[in-house]
């Protein structure tokens, strides 16, 4: 019933290609069939954030995204940011500012954040919640990731606290 | 929360996915934005044999002017109507309802032709159309028809589309100088569906409401409109809006739900149809 | 009092600990690397899911697991039979007065009878996971509805429906202290109330997940995402194997709360692992977690309050009534904590508190961060708050006035040992949040509340709380810490690190630290009771002091240094004539046969266990005092709330690290006012109506202000540099603290959580009196 298909993506800057059966998600695909695991699974509705992955450079919620769908885009998540080599300046400011704690929400949180601030418009702490209140966080309160995602949009107000 | 498998088949053209839609009946579900499908087959409440991508066809995506309408094609995401300035000029409720869709990821894939065909009864772009009084081109395999707005949203999650049917243009009048809008909800958090949404579009005449549009969502199995509350602001000033919005809520009959009880969404239609109203009338240069 | 009146104690020069230093698995997860438990593949694996009752109470009639097993994929199926010990035993202390505790119990897999909406009935192990989805849904069990109880007051009634045989009363707490009739009797002003709140989830963003496997030793291998490595114990209880034959590893858990105290996936993983002597995944979805996983108790609290002229309060006669669900798992245990904890963090002569946790058909309700101590503060932050506006005093100088001081007495009988800074927290609070703001237009109406609490850290003292670290140095002077502690996202791991560093000179980036694995680790106990700073970094204190004292007795020895002269730092030890370099200072101990490594077990206090008639010298080892303060606006024709500002401020004692500390006030405060506002899991008839993460309403950036953190240091906690545990403490002010500021907005008190617009506008019509 299900025909295999194949799905080619150039994921984090390198073409990957896989066949997989037709049902499977974005999510799914770079998880169990590309060893891509940072992107996560936490609610399977697109509510929680937690699977945010940048698809020609705009956030999308990978279990909402079949694979098949967007064959041949160009798909960024948290673990190409930095390519482990050099963190950028987001990811920086994450570390000083305690954005982190467990960690679950932050690759989701750090991609939809890379791709408000690829935006280039200046923002204030309020359209920052704004724009990044679909990414569920239930540990930090927001606080840490609102600082962060302000210290380098350059708002200049960094410090709400 | 694995998906069942399915056959799927990417369209290259409107009439491919009609073909498809007429061989395969409610077997077959169409996908273009994917927001509303994937969540219902993730949690396993729809199980299509055959689903049908449409989201690639070429020619039915984007905005465009002409003299007295603009045209918005279905596949256009929510993400593009809310940031078109075309759009912010001329039909601002259409942005203000595109901006209050989800979250950003939605509004990245989500597209409208897939929010109105989905009819969710909280959903806000089909309450803007309602009062917009949007006119809907449907294509099937025998050709396109048109489609008043009045006669296509029918009842929860069905519109008057037939199954081998899509959605494929949205068209929306100009409505010019003399006309203001104004849109109200009530969420209980940042981007969830509405609890109850008011939009209004009104136009002023010699400081009085000459014709009003009022339109709820949240408090049906579709967006409504208040035709007594219209009626009953005509000729009126602005700032008896307000006095005049008890007729808003004659008639519904919402329900509750694990958001809100049917008592509160009664309570606060009148508050959120007067706000719409008073600020359309704002915005159409009278003030309340 | 100003600013500069808010006592603190300065630390002595300390290099690391009290320092924002980036904690060192921040770094990990900033990166994207970090590999929790559902990250995890084994080649050959399987996966596991389980079939749930869709009802509440029903005897189970028939289960046919034949068409399943036709599914292609479908690898086996276990019933409860399949289970060698198909019982997990919980003890419920102090509800006997017979020498053995009283023991609830519960099924791993339903073989009868199910008692909520979710309860296990098979285990499906698959191939795949798309045969999981097939294989569950093809197997089949009938039931046959029983009646059930969904209300903890009907379950106590004669006739009840019993949810388990003995009936549904689980446990029962009392405190007598005092006249409390001649209180009453005294009284210039007496206040009685009622307030509810409601079933919560904990909404971790990382699901219930692990993989388990047999090891080339033939030990079971469980990497679970959990914040109790120590149920390997019931794992092999349950699999009718010796407790040395079971190993659990944790890895970072994408968030705990008390959710993943009790276990989740562990004995089927273990199941289905020996079963098939394949690894097994199991990872539940989201919908199931929501479904099925223990919620915060919903608790019903009358509160009558018996007040002086001038504020204080002379008695409380409180009664509350939790309830505990389909089984018991921890409910006596957190009604124990509502009780200690509800009088609140004031000095109360008289107290009467009757209180009772009672089994019914809903879900189970377990541990959650605050576990009791949290509810009840509602109950007596509004009862305060409250006697203060009646009387037209102001909320903060009545709370002063009765504000609980060091040597003072609980309800229960302890005395509180450690100082106070409750009045500071209040200060603190209002001088950082400055003038009430103004009203923003017309139909807006603005309110202040302030609330303050205390939470205990540190478990039951009855309970011989230990945990152990290991620290020990590799040749070039890099230093390993070894520890049971379960890392659930407050920064459990890299506290250690700090402490370790601050008294043996080691940099921090040269730290490594194993946590979470019940064979190799030296065992911690649980992440649980804002117990782990205070245990585990006391035990790495330990350790690394007996390590340093170690080395610098042997160096002095060697140089004919005083061993007072020495110090440790990263480059080796200095003193006297210079600094030898770390490796130098290794060999020396080899050859003189000191151990370059040490073991601690660091000892919680130690008490006997409560009965029924709560009167204790000592239940906790000590407390955390705060107060919150809030701001907000309510629109008064829709009810909505808006919180313009929130100020949070507890005394940590020490703040090991400033920016966790401030991290956990922040998250903790967040959690609670999304009770306060947002969240509920909807129970109707024992039917669990909230069916995904769209419903359950976890507060969004977008939904809560800048929570401003402030801490204050006394230095008298009991944890390592005088820490007190902040993890759970700041849960508990903001729902008091909101209904408060909508009482001062609207004039009337909202009782009932979570506070809905709804409920708000019923607040505006009383106080309009309509």
């Amino acid at each position: 019933m299900s025909e295999p298909l194949t799905v080619t993506l150039s994921v984090n800057g390198r073409d990957v290609t896989r066949t997989v059966p037709s049902h499977t998600t974005l999510l799914a695909w770079l998880r169990d069939h590309a060893s891509i695991y940072d992107p996560k699974p936490g609610c399977g509705e697109g509510v929680c954030g937690a699977c945010t992955v940048l698809v020609d450079g705009e956030p999308v919620s990978g279990c909402l995204v079949l694979a098949a769908q967007v064959d041949g885009a160009e798909v960024r998540t948290l673990s190409g940011l930095s390519r482990g080599v050099e963190l950028t300046s987001l990811q920086r400011a994450f570390l000083e500012r305690g954005a982190a704690q467990c960690g679950f929400c932050t690759p989701g949180m750090l991609m939809v954040a890379t791709a408000l601030l690829e935006e280039g418009r200046p923002l204030d702490r309020d359209e920052i919640r704004d724009a990044i209140h679909g990414n569920l966080c239930r540990c930090t309160g927001y606080q840490g990731i609102v600082s962060a995602i302000a210290d380098v949009a350059g708002g200049g107000e960094g410090d709400g606290r | 929360m694995t998906i069942r498998p399915f056959r799927y088949v990417r369209a290259a053209s409107v009439a491919e996915a009609c073909a498809l839609l007429a061989e395969h009946g409610a077997g077959a579900k169409l996908l273009a934005g994917g927001q509303s499908l994937l969540p219902m087959m993730n949690l396993g409440l729809v199980e299509p044999e055959v689903v049908v991508d449409v989201g690639r066809i070429g020619g039915i995506e984007g905005v465009v002017e002409d003299d007295g309408h603009i045209r918005i094609g279905a596949l256009t995401r929510h993400r593009t109507l809310e940031r078109d300035p075309v759009v912010a000029a001329h039909l601002p409720l259409v942005s203000a309802a595109a901006r209050h869709v989800g979250n950003v990821r939605v509004r990245v894939r989500g597209t409208v032709g897939g929010s109105l065909s989905h009819n969710d009864p909280a959903a806000e772009l089909p309450l803007v159309m309602a009062v917009l009084e949007a006119e809907l081109t449907g294509n099937g395999p025998g050709g396109s028809r048109t489609i008043p707005w009045s006669e296509f949203p029918l009842t929860y999650f069905t519109t008057s589309l037939r199954e081998e049917e899509m959605l494929t243009w949205i068209r929306l009048p100009k409505l010019g100088r003399g006309w203001g809008f104004g849109f109200h909800e009530v969420v209980r958090r940042a981007g969830d569906f509405a609890i109850v949404a008011a939009a209004a579009a009104v136009r002023l005449r010699d400081g009085v409401i000459e014709e009003a549009r009022v339109g709820l969502t949240g408090v049906a199995d579709r967006p409504v409109r208040c035709t007594a509350y219209e009626e009953a602001v005509g000729g009126r000033p602005p700032d008896e809006a307000a006095a005049a919005s008890g007729t808003a809520v004659e008639g519904l009959e919402p329900v509750s739900d694990t958001f809100a009880t049917a008592g509160y969404r009664r309570r606060i239609v009148p508050v959120l149809a007067s706000r719409a109203v008073v600020d359309a009338c704002t915005g159409a240069g009278g003030t309340a | 009092m100003g600013a500069d009146e808010i006592r603190t104690s300065k630390a002595d020069e300390l290099r690391v600990v009290n320092r924002p230093v980036p904690r060192h698995d921040a770094a990990e997860k900033i990166a994207g690397s970090t590999r929790y438990a559902g990250d995890y593949a084994v080649p050959g694996m399987l996966f596991a899911g389980l079939v749930r009752s869709p009802i509440a109470s029903a005897r189970v009639t028939r289960r046919d697991a034949s068409k399943a097993l036709q599914v292609p994929g479908v690898v086996t199926v276990l019933f409860g039979e399949d289970v060698p010990n198909n019982q997990v035993w919980v003890d419920v202390p102090g509800q006997t007065t017979e020498v053995v505790a009283l023991k609830a119990s519960m099924q791993v897999l339903a073989t009868d009878r199910v008692r909520f909406h979710g309860e296990p009935v098979a285990l499906v192990v698959t191939e795949t996971e798309d045969a999981l989805a097939h294989g569950r849904l093809a197997l089949e069990v009938e039931y046959e509805d029983l009646p059930g109880v969904f209300d903890p007051e009907d379950a106590t009634r004669e006739g009840a429906p019993e949810v388990h045989d003995g009936g549904n009363l689980l446990a029962e707490w009392n405190i007598d202290r005092g006249d409390v009739e001649a209180a009453f009797a005294e009284a210039d002003l007496v206040v009685e109330e009622e307030y509810a709140t409601q079933f919560v989830d904990h909404a971790y963003l990382e699901p219930e997940a692990g993989v388990g496997w047999i090891d080339d030793d033939g030990v079971i291998n469980l990497r679970v995402s959990t914040q109790v490595i120590e149920h390997y114990r019931d794992v092999a209880r349950i699999l009718a194997v010796p407790e040395s034959k079971v190993r659990v590893i944790g890895p970072y858990v994408g968030g705990g709360f008390g959710g993943k105290e009790d276990m989740t996936v562990e004995p089927y993983v273990a199941l289905a692992v020996v079963r098939t002597g394949r690894p097994v995944r199991m990872v539940w979805s989201r919908q199931e977690s929501l479904l099925a996983r223990a919620k915060r108790h919903r608790m019903r609290m009358r509160y009558r309050t018996a007040a002086r002229a001038d504020g204080t309060i002379l008695a409380h006669d409180i009664d509350v009534t939790a309830d505990a669900g389909a089984y018991a798992y921890l409910s006596a245990l957190v009604l124990l904590y509502a009780a200690v904890h509800a009088a609140g963090p004031y000095r109360v002569d008289a107290v009467r508190l009757r209180s009772r946790t009672v089994y019914t058909n809903n879900p189970p309700t377990s541990a959650m961060r605050g576990f009791g101590g949290m509810q009840v503060v509602l109950g007596y932050e509004s009862q305060i708050d409250e006697v203060a506006r009646r009387l037209g005093l102001d909320p903060a100088e009545v709370r002063k006035r009765s504000a609980i001081a060091k040597g003072d007495r609980l309800p229960v009988g302890q005395a509180i040992e450690t100082e106070v800074l409750l009045a500071d927290t209040i200060d603190a609070v209002l001088e950082r949040a400055g003038p009430r703001p103004e009203a923003f237009g017309p139909g807006r109406l603005v309110g202040r509340g302030i609330a303050s609490n205390l939470q205990s850290y540190g478990r039951l003292v009855w309970l011989n709380d230990s945990s152990s670290a290991w620290v020990g140095f590799r040749q070039d002077g890099s230093l390993l810490v070894r520890c049971g502690v379960q890392d659930i996202g407050g920064g459990q791991a890299s506290s250690l690190a700090q402490i370790a560093s601050e008294i043996l000179g080691t940099d921090l980036d040269r730290i490594a630290v194993h946590f979470g694995d019940s064979s190799l680790t030296p065992l911690a106990g649980t992440t649980t009771a804002t117990r782990q700073l205070y245990m585990s970094g006391n035990a790495v204190h330990e350790a690394a002091t007996t390590l340093r004292d170690r080395i610098l007795h042997a160096i002095a020895a060697e140089t004919n240094e005083l061993a007072e002269r020495l110090r440790m730092t990263d480059d080796g030890v200095e003193g006297g004539d210079g600094t030898i370099p770390i490796p130098d200072v290794l060999s020396i101990c080899k050859t003189r046969n000191v151990p370059t490594e040490a073991l601690a077990t660091f000892y919680g206090p130690k008490g006997t266990e409560v009965g029924k008639e709560l009167r204790s010298e000592r239940v906790f080892p000590d407390f955390t005092f705060g107060t919150h303060l809030v701001d907000l606006e309510v629109d008064e024709e829709t009810g909505r709330v808006k919180l313009l500002r929130y100020v949070a401020c507890h005394d940590v004692g020490r703040a090991i690290n400033p920016v966790s500390v401030e991290g956990q006030i922040c998250g903790a405060a967040a959690m609670g006012i999304g009770q306060a506002l947002l969240e509920e899991i909807v129970v109707a008839d024992g039917v669990n109506l909230t069916g995904g993460l769209f419903q359950y309403l976890v507060p969004t950036s977008a939904d809560l202000p800048d929570i401003e953190a402030v801490f204050l240091e006394s230095g008298e906690g009991l944890g390592p540099f005088g820490a007190r545990g902040i993890g759970e403490p700041p849960i508990g002010p903001p729902p008091a603290a909101i209904a408060s500021a909508i009482r001062d907005a609207v004039g009337a008190r909202p009782t009932t959580l979570p506070i809905t617009p709804e409920r708000v506008l019923e607040c505006i019509d009383r106080a309009r009196g309509s």
